[in-house]
């Protein structure tokens, strides 16, 4: 091959390759708005918090950042939003443990992140991120679950809470709840955790029935 | 060697304020290791302190860059620059410009609050990573980029000697500066917002700077071995052709999981998985290129230009090829084997090469023949053993947060701060390691040609 010869093949080639590039962008800028609800300005609004911020500074979200602190695409689905709001004016008030620092953030912020935060993580992200195997797997292959145990997982509870080095750090760690709070408190605590812990920001779970505010107590129980 | 155009030496403004700002890139970059360990260290929080790490890093390529260039421009054009006036203008220009920016970063991590709204663009940081610079700094940048280029087109056009080698740079250059426009608009949607702002973080990384790469190399391999123009013109074509025409579309690994339709899983993987293959090409074309070398007195030089190629391919290639399949990338992807990647590619890819080109021109810009070449191999080993090794640090620290934390279900926050603590420690020590290679290397660049030469090695004399 000629030096003429491989610089033409260089030139053309790169913008034949170029031009699909272009072709697929635009089929895929008109295939975005029906991938992802519509953007309200309070989204609109929440994503220029995230940009004033430097939130992408610390966090990933879509998984793109910057890997110090967790990802951002699915929390509202994972942490109560009354949490999340708290958290983000002060974190340490809610979280004593927690790295990321006061910024000043005002409650109409919060709520408008919050608000962003929701629409992306309904956008569909082909499945990202995919469910931890663990968690898939759990209650298959003979282990047979308590309805407690059960509850546990469908309530998402191990999204703030903690068992045997399983869940998140958000709450309190439950490995031994049951040889440090009794059967009343539990129950109780679970219809209304403010009345219990001042500054819970913590659901309540009232709307659930005696039975299973009682399953659910059972297991805490059980974690002696 | 030494330089045939006065106006060469304005390359060493440009390799100055490089250097300089790598030992500040690297020195921040330990204090973000810390903050791995001990988030509130440091007056200053871990997203300042990255975005200084990461901008810094930018800013230092792209300026060593413009050095490289505008020592090569005129040597393959055979005539001085069009205006040196203008280009140390420009030069000082891009100094204020990138102090201005930094200090805006500085305030608004001092005060979060700093950060308002003017005219609808953010004042001291736009809160996207890699391209944080505010609005008004991106135009100063363009501004800046286009003063560069039609400093050296008009030099071109001055004798018209179109050699590959600058037709390339030049062309790589012009497609670095168009691929920063897509990441100077708003959109209010978080996808669309990502989808070009990949455009233009990989269309730069994986695209143009590869192109501008393998113009470099072919400019070294021909300055310090001497073999043929033809020759390594003709590899220089295949490479960068093949470095287009797998990294255009080498684009969809990052259209996987943003919101983007499923077909760039396909487009994504495919051309993605040979992103590396050009790369290797230049392994190739190095070694290739060095045995058929009788005679070499910059011997360093020939080394990091070596060196460059290798961990290009390591960095870059390797170590991106990994986690580039969808189905493996659906569990690594925002992990720690993405940032293990990113401090290998880099440091393999544009560090080597803009230290490399360092060592193959500043002897000639010095008027020197030879020099005391022991600094530079000691630096490099110290830098390259350390990166090597905060790679793998990190690289572990990935594996175990993909285990842990995708796979498994633990807690972010739990395996960051338990199970990867030791890979931190030990990358902070490395880290250390590594700034004191590039310490090494900033007292040999301000000592070269400016010290006499200890003894002449057998080589040298005959040459």
């Amino acid at each position: 091959m000629s030096n003429k010869a491989a610089r033409n093949l260089f030139i053309f080639g790169s913008l034949f390759f170029f031009v699909i590039l272009v072709i697929l962008t635009f089929d895929t800028l008109a295939k975005l708005p029906k991938r992802a609800p519509e953007i309200t300005e309070e989204v609109n609004a929440g994503k220029m918090v995230w940009h004033k911020y430097d939130c992408i500074g610390c966090h990933t979200i879509l998984g793109n950042g910057s890997y110090f602190a967790p990802d951002m695409t699915k929390v509202t689905e994972r942490k109560p939003k009354e949490y999340l709001k708290q958290f983000l004016m002060d974190p340490k008030s809610v979280n004593p443990k927690a790295s990321m620092p006061k910024f000043g953030i005002t409650s109409e912020e919060a709520e408008k992140l919050i608000a962003f935060l929701d629409w992306i993580s309904k956008v569909d992200t082909n499945g990202w991120p995919p469910k931890p195997i663990l968690a898939t797997a759990a209650g298959v292959a003979g282990r047979e679950l308590t309805s407690g145990q059960r509850l546990y997982q469908s309530l998402g509870c191990s999204n703030c809470h903690m068992i045997n080095g399983i869940g998140g750090t958000t709450g309190p760690d439950l490995t031994h709840v049951g040889s440090k709070k009794d059967r009343v408190w539990l129950f109780g605590h679970f219809k209304d955790p403010k009345a219990y812990v001042p500054n819970s920001v913590m659901p309540g779970f009232g709307h659930l029935s005696e039975q299973e505010l009682n399953d659910l107590t059972d297991y805490m129980i059980a974690l002696k | 060697m030494t330089i045939k155009h006065e106006s060469q030496k304005i390359a060493q403004n440009f390799y100055t304020f490089a250097v300089l700002l790598f030992l500040v890139q690297v020195a921040i970059g330990i204090i973000a290791a810390i903050q791995f360990i001990k988030p509130d260290f440091f007056i200053l929080n871990f997203n300042i302190i990255r975005s200084l790490h990461i901008n810094a890093l930018v800013v230092w390529l792209l300026v060593g860059l413009m050095g490289a260039t505008y020592y090569v421009v005129p040597e393959e054009s055979e005539t001085e620059l069009w205006s040196i006036p203008l280009a140390k203008f420009q030069f000082w220009a891009t100094v204020i410009a990138v102090t201005a920016v930094v200090l805006g970063y500085i305030w608004m991590g001092l005060n979060p609050q700093a950060n308002t709204l003017v005219f609808g663009t953010r004042l001291l940081n736009e809160g996207r990573e890699y391209i944080e610079a505010p609005r008004w700094a991106d135009i100063l940048i363009v501004v800046s980029v286009l003063v560069f280029l039609l400093n050296n087109f008009m030099t071109m056009l001055k004798t018209k000697k179109w050699t590959g080698i600058q037709g390339t740079l030049l062309g790589g250059l012009t497609f670095l500066a168009l691929m920063y426009l897509p990441g100077m608009f708003y959109t209010q949607s978080m996808v669309k917002d990502q989808f070009w702002w990949w455009w233009v973080v990989h269309l730069w990384v994986e695209g143009s700077w590869e192109v501008i790469a393998g113009a470099l190399l072919a400019f070294m391999l021909m300055k310090v071995t001497g073999v043929k123009r033809e020759v390594v013109e003709k590899w220089m074509y295949i490479e960068v052709g093949l470095v287009l025409f797998t990294g255009i579309l080498g684009l969809g690994h990052h259209y996987y999981w943003i919101g983007t339709p499923g077909y760039w899983l396909w487009v994504g993987g495919i051309f993605s998985a040979l992103e590396p293959v050009p790369l290797l090409v230049m392994v190739w074309d190095a070694f290739r290129t060095t045995r058929e070398a009788r005679v070499v007195t910059n011997k360093a030089g020939l080394y990091y230009t070596v060196a460059h190629a290798i961990f290009n391919f390591v960095g870059a290639g390797l170590w991106g090829v990994i986690h580039t399949l969808p189905q493996v990338n659906k569990w690594t992807h925002g992990t720690q084997i993405t940032t293990a990647h990113g401090h290998l590619a880099f440091y393999g890819a544009y560090v080597l090469l803009i230290l490399s080109m360092i060592y193959v021109t500043l002897p000639a810009i010095r008027g020197v023949k030879e020099y005391n070449q022991s600094r530079a191999f000691l630096s490099f080993w110290w830098m390259t053993i350390s990166m090597i090794f905060i790679v793998l640090t990190i690289t572990g620290a990935g594996m175990v947060q993909t285990y842990m934390e995708r796979l498994m279900g633990l807690d972010y926050v739990a395996v960051k701060t338990t199970y990867n603590m030791w890979f931190w420690i030990l990358r902070a020590i490395f880290g250390v390691g590594f700034l004191i290679g590039v310490g090494i290397f900033v007292k040999d660049y301000f000592k070269i040609g400016k010290e006499p030469v200890p003894a002449v090695s057998p080589a040298a004399e005959k040459a």
